[in-house]
């Protein structure tokens, strides 16, 4: 295999733009984090919620919960974005449904974030339940003899702990929202992979497009890694072997 | 509103359907089975090879496991034509793929299951007189497979949902072949709805499975 | 049978083991005691060289064990060995584990291994348990099954590594029992253990480690007639005790 390397092709000017490679990686690195990173925050929020409730004394509150992490934990990601994105504006009232297909500002963006989000937050929510089944029984029934209520339980006993015990799994979810984001490209979000794609048609440099935008992606999950690391650092209890 | 859904396509699509989801079993399966021998050989060579061989095997599932299956994909689709200088079908292309990414994470969980077979359990295959292979073979590695087969099979089951990103290079998967029935039959948004419910139906029925597994799998020790 | 010349080992930095050296004649009961961390785990472990020896030198009926060009699956093949938590193979039925040796390593035809496997099992008083599997049988029988699997492979010697300190009190006999039977039938065997009482009825030597050394190896009316090292003296106090 004789391949010509050529690394200074970045600094060109894209065809169909007047931008230079360089700034269509840039620009598609911002995507992806920025996806990922609002994805994220979406699925801590309703992963932490759902996943409590699963644990919950009301059947009726478990069952619900449980419905949401298995319906969104059995579809592929790229099918459930298709579904946000060509199926659900459909539901929607007749004028809402109109302004969502042609007026909607950054609408790409929203829907891959949304899809993302739900997924990931299915998978969270798992790990929270398993966090907090995996306390001893007797911490929620000391809590509740301190005459705690069930949510002051869970406030100030069940969860603290159980957040600690997950975090290295949700390390890896976190770095997976990374991974994941990639399918955004499949509705024309301009992420890494989207940019990466282009730059191998544009330019024909198949190697040098792929590997940064490959590189990229392994920044990201790094440093993603490193905060989460960070964070359980700053949280660890002392005396408390938390468990890779 | 639903009034404007008309799902009389579904049945005319179920053909092309059909063709779809054989493929997307055949590149689930095959990248399941090639995945774990050559995860298991990894995982075998990260615990007891030499530094040179554990490094690689490192190496490699540290590296696929950081990057998003897509780009892999990418990698592969681009890279195979650069080498054997002919281009390959995205169908093919994509076995080779899946096999080669979904052995990283295999052999994570082989490893896992080697590591949690007691160490006394290897002194007594050898205290018999096995050599390593017949100790791996005969007592580790049933025992390992044994305990994670719940972990595996939920590995096969996001193995199987993520058969639908060969959507990127173009292979005629169960996702593929929905979208095109939609678009020939100018119904794709009841196309995308079916094909999640297909998808959903042998996914949940599969977790269900692995569920009963697990609990009936705790190992009689 | 057994000869252990000046070994020495370490984990890492750490010396397990200071030139231990004794040895186990043919026909030989040698018990080796000692407080818990002193070592005598590691030692008959080296014996079939599951743990590798730093310096010095073990021979087992003429082979040296720690030689690299020793095949070593085809001596642990002749040196039978029961372990502390027995070690059966879980997933496998206890026939299944009595002739899994057999076939794999001897090269014996599957019959022929399972009627030997049903003879050693009739043996140790377990026939009726044949096709059960190891965990629905209690520590005590495991341990038999254990002690069968050794001796199916016909062996030349037979370690046992403390074989009844997980075993629940009312258990232990069952276990020494067949253990006495082996050495009355002039069986060789290293033995560590704590069980002073097997050592008084069946060990013609006992050996006393402490801290990664030999520190007494002497005849059994002598070592429990008059200890010379204070240590010794000290263990035995506290263990005869109760």
């Amino acid at each position: 295999m004789n391949y010509q390397w050529n690394w200074s092709f970045f600094l060109d000017t894209a065809m169909s733009s007047d931008e230079t490679y360089l700034d269509w990686l840039i620009s598609g690195l911002g995507w992806t984090v920025a996806i990922a990173i609002s994805a994220w925050i979406i699925a801590l929020v309703l992963g932490s919620i759902i996943g409590t409730l699963r644990t919950a004394p009301n059947k009726l509150l478990a069952t619900l919960a449980n419905a949401w992490v298995e319906t969104f934990r059995n579809v592929p990601i790229l099918v459930q974005l298709f579904l946000w994105f060509f199926v659900f504006p459909e539901l929607l009232p007749r004028e809402l449904s109109l302004w969502v297909k042609q007026d909607m500002p950054a609408k790409e963006f929203f829907t891959a974030t949304i899809a993302l989000g739900l997924f990931t937050s299915a998978r969270v929510a798992e790990q929270v339940r398993a966090g907090i089944q995996s306390l001893p029984r007797g911490q929620r029934n000391a809590g509740l003899a301190l005459g705690f209520t069930q949510a002051q339980t869970y406030r100030f006993v069940v969860l603290p702990m159980a957040f600690r015990i997950i975090i290295p799994p949700l390390t890896s979810e976190f770095m997976n929202a990374f991974k994941n984001s990639a399918v955004a490209f499949a509705i024309g979000v301009m992420d890494l992979t989207f940019v990466s794609r282009q730059i191998v048609e544009e330019s024909g440099h198949v190697i040098e497009s792929l590997l940064a935008a490959t590189l990229l992606y392994f920044l990201c999950a790094f440093l993603a890694n490193r905060i989460m690391v960070f964070i359980e650092r700053r949280v660890r209890v002392p005396g408390f072997i938390i468990a890779k | 509103m639903l009034s404007n859904f008309d799902f009389s396509v579904i049945p005319v699509s179920l053909p092309f359907i059909w063709e779809g989801l054989l493929y997307s079993f055949k590149l689930t399966i095959t990248a399941m089975c090639g995945g774990i021998i050559l995860g298991t050989l990894l995982a075998l060579a990260r615990l007891s090879g030499g530094p040179v061989l554990s490094r690689f095997a490192a190496a490699y599932v540290d590296t696929l496991r950081s990057i998003p299956l897509l780009m892999v994909i990418l990698w592969f689709f681009f890279l195979i034509p650069l080498v054997t200088g002919k281009p390959m079908g995205a169908e093919n292309s994509a076995l080779i793929t899946f096999t080669l990414f979904e052995a990283a994470f295999y052999s994570e969980i082989m490893r896992a299951g080697i590591q949690s077979i007691p160490k006394g359990q290897v002194n007594a295959g050898y205290a018999v007189g096995m050599t390593y292979w017949q100790t791996m073979g005969n007592v580790v590695l049933p025992q390992a497979f044994r305990n994670m087969l719940p972990v595996l099979l939920t590995q096969t089951i996001i193995l199987f949902q993520d058969t639908s990103l060969v959507y990127a290079i173009g292979a005629k998967d169960l996702l593929k072949a929905a979208e095109n029935t939609g678009k020939n039959y100018n119904r794709p948004v009841e196309m995308y709805v079916f094909s999640a419910l297909i998808y959903f139906i042998i996914c949940f029925s599969l977790s269900m499975l692995v569920k009963r597994l697990q609990k009936r799998i705790a190992i009689i020790r | 049978m057994i000869d252990i010349k000046n070994v020495s080992k370490w984990y890492g930095n750490f010396k397990v083991l200071t030139d231990c050296t004794t040895n186990v004649a043919k026909g030989e009961v040698v018990v080796v005691c000692g407080p818990s961390g002193s070592g005598k785990s590691t030692l008959i472990k080296c014996v079939n060289a599951l743990e590798p020896i730093q310096q010095g030198q073990i021979i087992v009926d003429g082979t040296t064990v720690s030689d690299p060009k020793t095949n070593l699956p085809k001596l642990r093949a002749r040196v039978g060995m029961v372990f502390q938590h027995f070690e059966l193979f879980p997933h496998m039925s206890i026939t299944q584990n009595l002739a899994i040796g057999q076939i794999k390593v001897l090269g014996r035809s599957k019959d022929e291994a399972i009627e030997r496997g049903i003879k050693l099992l009739d043996r140790v008083g377990l026939k009726a348990h044949a096709n059960k599997f190891p965990g629905e049988l209690s520590g005590g029988q495991q341990q038999r099954v254990a002690i069968a699997r050794a001796l199916s492979m016909d062996p030349i010697c037979m370690l046992f590594d403390e074989p009844t300190s997980a075993l629940d009190p009312e258990m232990i006999n069952e276990v020494l029992d067949v253990m006495v039977e082996l050495a009355q039938e002039g069986m060789t065997m290293m033995v560590v253990t704590h069980e002073m009482g097997f050592a008084r009825k069946v060990a013609h030597r006992v050996v006393f480690m402490d801290a990664g050394q030999i520190v007494e190896d002497a005849k059994k009316d002598d070592f429990f007639g008059k200890p010379r090292s204070e240590r010794a003296q000290q263990f035995l106090s506290k263990i005869l005790s109760h």
